[in-house]
């Protein structure tokens, strides 16, 4: 005969419900319906609904000691291995073409993570602690891999929101540029033309190119060495084109398949009662300052710049200046045409879009040296 | 852009040298382009090109002008002294082009949506460049009537090459 005890082992699932588990799995239909209805990075964004909703149902198995998303977390979010892998093939996808034709656009890239440091600082008058308060403001940098990485080793706690809030607005860059844009400029410095200079870059500077950022930052920025080395190693073997294969297996098969282990984990993370805090709230919207400061202050150095020139930067660049490579360069251009359909600012922008993406690294390096993470 | 007229045995040829970079030029005799590079610039005596028109020695860029076009001139004239070959009519780059809508960066053609003869608004959209991943919409710079199309589905274009030309220019 079927007596309570049984009954209750059968419905062991319903009767572990709560109400935070319900709502983190509405929050992962949300994601579901942005990543496939609304094609907002659908890449990671599914992958990290899924996590989400499979962590979040009763007992999940999933979730046990040797559970799946346990062992994906295990494997390639605590030990940094995941972002770091996806950098391999972000820096195989990258052109620095532009950046190196001009150089002087490097400042662009620095002045694109100015929002980090001061949503570093508002963090820590809203009382997180410097650790958190740093990792709050990378999400500035709108790079998830970097925000993954900085997170995970200052608060590994707060992995879920952060990188959600990174990879969210990260697709809202089309959304969030332009209205920063239009307001920090006028329309005569929109209408400024760049032309584009066709100077040639050499095979050979290519290829020095990563081997000496490397170098360089690697010894300026220890902590940055692990981003900032596989980035250029991903570049390197793009430039060199001595290894075709590991180079489409970087930027193809392997970012594919860390993509959605990379997902999978984080999505794990976001389990109800750790995820559903004020501070989750507040990370998302320090995080969408961080974003738009990093954004104006761009745009405001970029302006500097075409004083200096005596008009001949289109402040708009400075907005490709945050990371997010190559969405950003990309947004300015349409900002850019919409104006006046004749103007190419494109490769201009993707020169400070690909400093950013350097910048932001080396941010993310600066931050973990002042936290002393590592010891 | 510098016009030359020359009459040579009698036969009367009207050569357009166009300045693309220090050392490329464009050369246009009659119906043919030719893309010209230059490779030496010997300071020769003072030559007279076109009457009236003294080669300056220290003007390079009439000098190197000049010489491109000593290269090219053998080419449409019925065998004269030929002394260097005309280079070979290379399959039309089409380098950029006065007037022409030239492409504002490097990229691959992906789509051209006007053909020779068609009638377009200043700003319709004439043609689209894949840059850095990016479809551009190229538009047409003036109202008026396409002359030549210079660009294919499929092809790599530079920086400067012509797209379309229009009539009158």
């Amino acid at each position: 005969m079927i007596d309570h005890e049984t009954i209750g082992l059968l419905l062991k699932g319903v009767n572990a419900v709560t109400w935070q588990s319900l709502v983190m799995i509405g929050v992962s239909f949300v994601l579901m319906y942005l990543a496939i209805a609304k094609d907002y990075e659908p890449l990671l964004l599914l992958p990290i609904a899924a996590g989400c909703m499979l962590a979040n149902l009763p007992l999940s198995p999933l979730m046990a000691e040797d559970g799946m998303l346990k062992v994906l977390y295990n494997m390639g979010i605590t030990n940094e291995l995941f972002p770091l892998l996806i950098f391999v093939g972000i820096g195989a996808l990258t052109d620095f073409g532009p950046l190196l034709e001009n150089p002087r656009l490097v400042l662009l890239g620095a002045a694109g993570q100015f929002g980090i440091f001061l949503t570093l600082i508002l963090a820590l008058l809203l009382g997180f602690t410097p650790n958190e308060a740093a990792s709050i403001g990378i999400i500035g940098a709108i790079d998830g891999p970097t925000s993954i990485y900085v997170s995970g080793i200052l608060a590994p706690h707060m992995l879920g929101p952060i990188t959600v809030a990174a990879y969210s607005y990260m697709s809202l860059v089309p959304i969030i540029l332009p209205p920063i844009i239009r307001l920090l400029t006028t329309k005569n410095e929109r209408l400024i033309r760049m032309p584009y200079s066709s100077r040639k870059i050499s095979r050979r500077t290519r290829i020095m190119f990563p081997i000496v950022v490397t170098v360089l930052v690697g010894t300026l920025v220890p902590f940055a060495t692990p981003l900032i080395g596989m980035l250029m190693l991903g570049n390197l073997m793009k430039e060199s084109g001595a290894v075709e294969r590991l180079t489409k297996a970087s930027a193809g098969e392997i970012a594919n398949a860390v993509t959605l282990f990379l997902g999978l984990a984080i999505g794990s993370t976001m389990v109800g009662a750790e995820f559903l805090k004020t501070s989750t709230l507040a990370i998302l919207v320090l995080g969408i300052i961080a974003f738009g400061v990093d954004a104006a202050a761009g745009v405001l150095f970029a302006k500097v710049l075409n004083w200096l020139s005596g008009g001949k930067v289109n402040p708009m660049i400075g907005a490709a200046g945050i990371s997010a490579f190559p969405m950003a360069a990309r947004v300015v251009q349409r900002v850019a045409q919409e104006e006046d359909f004749e103007n190419f600012l494109l490769m201009h922008a993707m020169g400070a879009n690909a400093a950013g993406q350097v910048a932001s690294v080396v941010a993310g390096g600066v931050l973990l040296a002042l936290m002393g993470a590592g010891g | 852009m510098r016009r030359y007229k020359l009459d040579i045995s009698n036969r009367k040829f009207v050569i357009d040298v166009q300045e693309l970079a220090a050392d490329r030029f464009e050369v246009i005799v009659g119906d043919n382009t030719y893309e010209v590079s230059l490779s030496g610039d010997e300071d020769m005596s003072e030559a007279t090109i076109t009457p009236g028109l003294p080669v300056k020695a220290s003007g390079t860029s009439t000098t190197a002008t000049a010489n491109a076009l000593a290269r090219v001139r053998n080419e449409p004239a019925p065998a004269t002294n030929a002394e260097t070959p005309a280079p070979p009519p290379a399959p039309r780059a089409a380098a950029g082009k006065k007037g022409a809508l030239n492409a504002p960066m490097p990229g691959v053609i992906l789509e051209v949506n006007v053909k020779a003869g068609d009638t377009v608004t200043r700003g319709q959209q004439v043609a689209i460049l894949d840059a850095m991943k990016m479809h551009n919409v190229i538009g047409a710079p003036r109202a008026g009537t396409i002359a030549e199309v210079f660009v294919s589905v499929g092809q790599n274009v530079n920086h400067g090459d012509a797209i379309v030309s229009f009539t009158g220019d």
